[in-house]
């Protein structure tokens, strides 16, 4: 009940964002209207940094606790962090053909860190596949998952790092909180974006947690019943040579 | 309004993948919940569990 709420909610929150950032908020000076772009660019990488995030600490606690919960919440964070992070490169490339004059640039250290993110969680999720153990997976995973966890903040610096045609956080930064480089209305629709898609962030978390655990304990019943099957087997040979031995004799 | 195809490309691939996503999730999440209770009925009648490529 409280889930379904939360997705109505997101739903609304998405929705009437959208419209403010599309509609209302006038357009920018110089970038004109692809600066709208930018509102769902920003929330795009933000999740996709959260995601990831959440991915290498349940990794971490679940090679702590060796809780199977723990790995579901890591799936459920690498998934929806590669869909994130391909929107924030889709909505940059959209962005950046009107504002910069080209699509991507693999001289720029903040795309590049950020497509080598993309395909180290992309290769997690196929990681993933090689084993059907759940908890050797979980461990192998766990690692996998916060070793590439190491290009999350080489992704946020790099704008701060090295140079690059990607601009720097206009309000990323502590004093840039207080005092961001954009106007009032803007920070505000963009704000409200934020918000609108940590909730969808959420509500879909919630929802991939629920279907990994599903999935583990159709997995775990499987393996149960395939062990009895094969228990069965074992007792039904055992049994047989006798059986033709008396009928035999 | 102008890039209005570099907005519309923008949104629509992000608004509507994530739509397309939650959809998608609800969907394997209501086929999940199914598989799991079939599973669990043959379980309580002593019937065989599938192999796993049935269960995908």
């Amino acid at each position: 009940m409280g889930t379904r709420v939360l997705g109505i909610v997101a739903l609304v929150a998405v929705l009437a964002a959208s419209v403010n950032a599309l509609f209302l908020v006038p357009a920018d000076v110089n970038q004109g209207d692809a600066q709208r772009i930018m509102y769902v660019h920003v929330p795009s990488a933000w999740l996709g940094y959260l995601s990831f995030g959440v991915t290498a600490l349940a990794g971490i606690g679940y090679l702590w606790k060796r809780d199977l919960r723990l790995d579901a919440v890591a799936v459920a964070g690498a998934e929806i962090g590669v869909m994130f992070t391909a929107f924030a490169i889709w909505g940059g490339m959209m962005w950046g053909r009107p504002v910069w004059g080209v699509f991507w640039q693999w001289e720029d250290p903040r795309l590049t860190t950020t497509a080598l993110l993309l395909a180290l969680y992309l290769g997690y999720l196929l990681f993933r596949r090689l084993t059907d153990d759940p908890h050797r997976r979980a461990a192998r995973a766990a690692v996998v998952g916060i070793v590439a966890a190491v290009d999350i903040p080489i992704v946020h610096f790099s704008v701060e790092w090295w140079r690059g045609l990607h601009q720097g956080p206009t309000i990323g930064s502590p004093d840039k909180v207080l005092h961001p480089s954009a106007p009032g209305l803007f920070v505000l629709a963009l704000v409200s974006m934020v918000v609108a898609f940590t909730l969808a962030w959420a509500w879909l978390m919630i929802r991939r947690y629920q279907l990994a655990r599903i999935d583990w304990q159709i997995e775990e019943h499987g393996r149960l019943g395939r062990i009895s099957a094969a228990r069965r087997a074992v007792r039904a040979a055992a049994t047989t040579p006798a059986d033709g031995a008396a009928e035999g004799a | 309004m102008q890039d209005l195809g570099f907005i519309v490309a923008a949104y629509g691939v992000i608004l509507g993948g994530m739509a397309l996503y939650a959809v998608l999730l609800l969907r394997r999440l209501s086929a999940a919940r199914r598989a799991s209770l079939q599973v669990r009925r043959d379980a309580e009648a002593g019937l065989p569990s599938p192999p796993p490529e049935a269960e995908a």
